[in-house]
């Protein structure tokens, strides 16, 4: 007792062989080689193409190198009281707030319209329940849209189902949106916060909020598991 | 001092953490579980759990997308 196992001197009893690890270089090279072609055959239709394959190679490569995974940011509190992925995601919401705000901001300063006002999405009980959905699904699931792209590129053979029936579901939702639209969430506001505080003051709001949640994630861990490292 | 071993090949995250949670309430202090995982995800939730709660951790990767983790019960 006291002293710790090695998991070699422990290991060999009941522990299968462990086989040799084949070098992945020639796949990566390869790989790498088809990306660039991908790229060079992109560019002949559209010149923004080749940014956006950049972009989500880059998106995809940190999400799998990091772990990062917002199911888990959600999960965790709740499971084992963990909410170092929570405040990761609190920093990386933060970051995407001066982003946006950056790109928002230069359009209307530049009396130009403002991109990305379509996603600005009413509030409203549909909106409440629908999360709700989504939460449960992607618990039993193993992982959100991203987090399940991930792990299919990973290999993960019960996400490929997962991501059969997460296009199903995408497309469906797509599909009928509109009704709901027109229908139930007609009357519902959208709140886009500059609106209601100018520009500086939703920032100040946002910031705030994610601030108060921040510290409210250290609190619980300190008070779930002892210790907030 | 026995060593226990926990199969939680291609179990989704949060699955193995929460077979090893309830594996490591039966160990007696001393003994050892080998968690078997290939779910990235669970590579970092269970060596995190268990580390926070004071227990000797090693991970080893058997394969690629498999690794093994060792938990030591301490208390």
């Amino acid at each position: 007792m006291g002293q710790i196992h090695r998991p070699e001197s422990s290991g060999g009893r009941n522990r299968a062989p462990r086989k040799p690890k084949k070098s992945q270089l020639p796949i990566a090279l390869l790989v790498t080689i088809l990306v660039v072609g991908f790229g060079f055959y992109l560019n002949q239709y559209n010149d923004k193409m080749v940014v956006y394959l950049l972009f989500g190679l880059s998106f995809g490569v940190i999400l799998q190198r990091s772990r990062f995974c917002f199911t888990a940011s959600l999960r965790d509190p709740c499971i084992t009281g963990s909410t170092s992925v929570t405040r990761a995601v609190l920093i990386a919401c933060s970051l995407a707030t001066i982003g946006f705000t950056a790109i928002k901001y230069s359009a209307f300063a530049g009396g130009n319209p403002i991109p990305g006002m379509d996603n600005v999405g009413q509030i409203s009980f549909a909106l409440v329940i629908g999360a709700v959905l989504f939460g449960i699904g992607m618990v039993i699931a193993g992982g959100c849209a991203s987090g399940t792209l991930m792990r299919v590129g990973e290999g993960f053979t019960m996400q490929m189902l997962s991501l059969v029936f997460f296009v199903i579901g995408s497309l469906w939702g797509a599909h009928d949106m509109g009704w709901w639209r027109t229908n139930v969430i007609k009357e519902s506001p959208s709140v886009f916060l500059p609106d209601v505080f100018g520009w500086l003051g939703a920032l100040l709001v946002q910031f705030l909020i994610i601030l108060l949640l921040y510290m409210a994630a250290v609190k619980w861990q300190e008070k779930k598991m002892g210790s907030a490292e | 001092m026995a060593e226990f071993t926990l199969d939680c090949l291609g179990e989704a995250c949060p699955v193995p953490l929460m077979k090893t949670e309830k594996k490591m309430a039966d160990l007696k202090v001393g003994d050892v579980l080998v968690v078997s995982i290939d779910h990235s995800c669970a590579m970092k939730n269970v060596p995190e759990w268990a580390r926070k709660q004071g227990h000797n951790v090693e991970i080893e990767e058997i394969a690629d997308g498999e690794w093994e983790v060792v938990i030591e019960k301490t208390k």
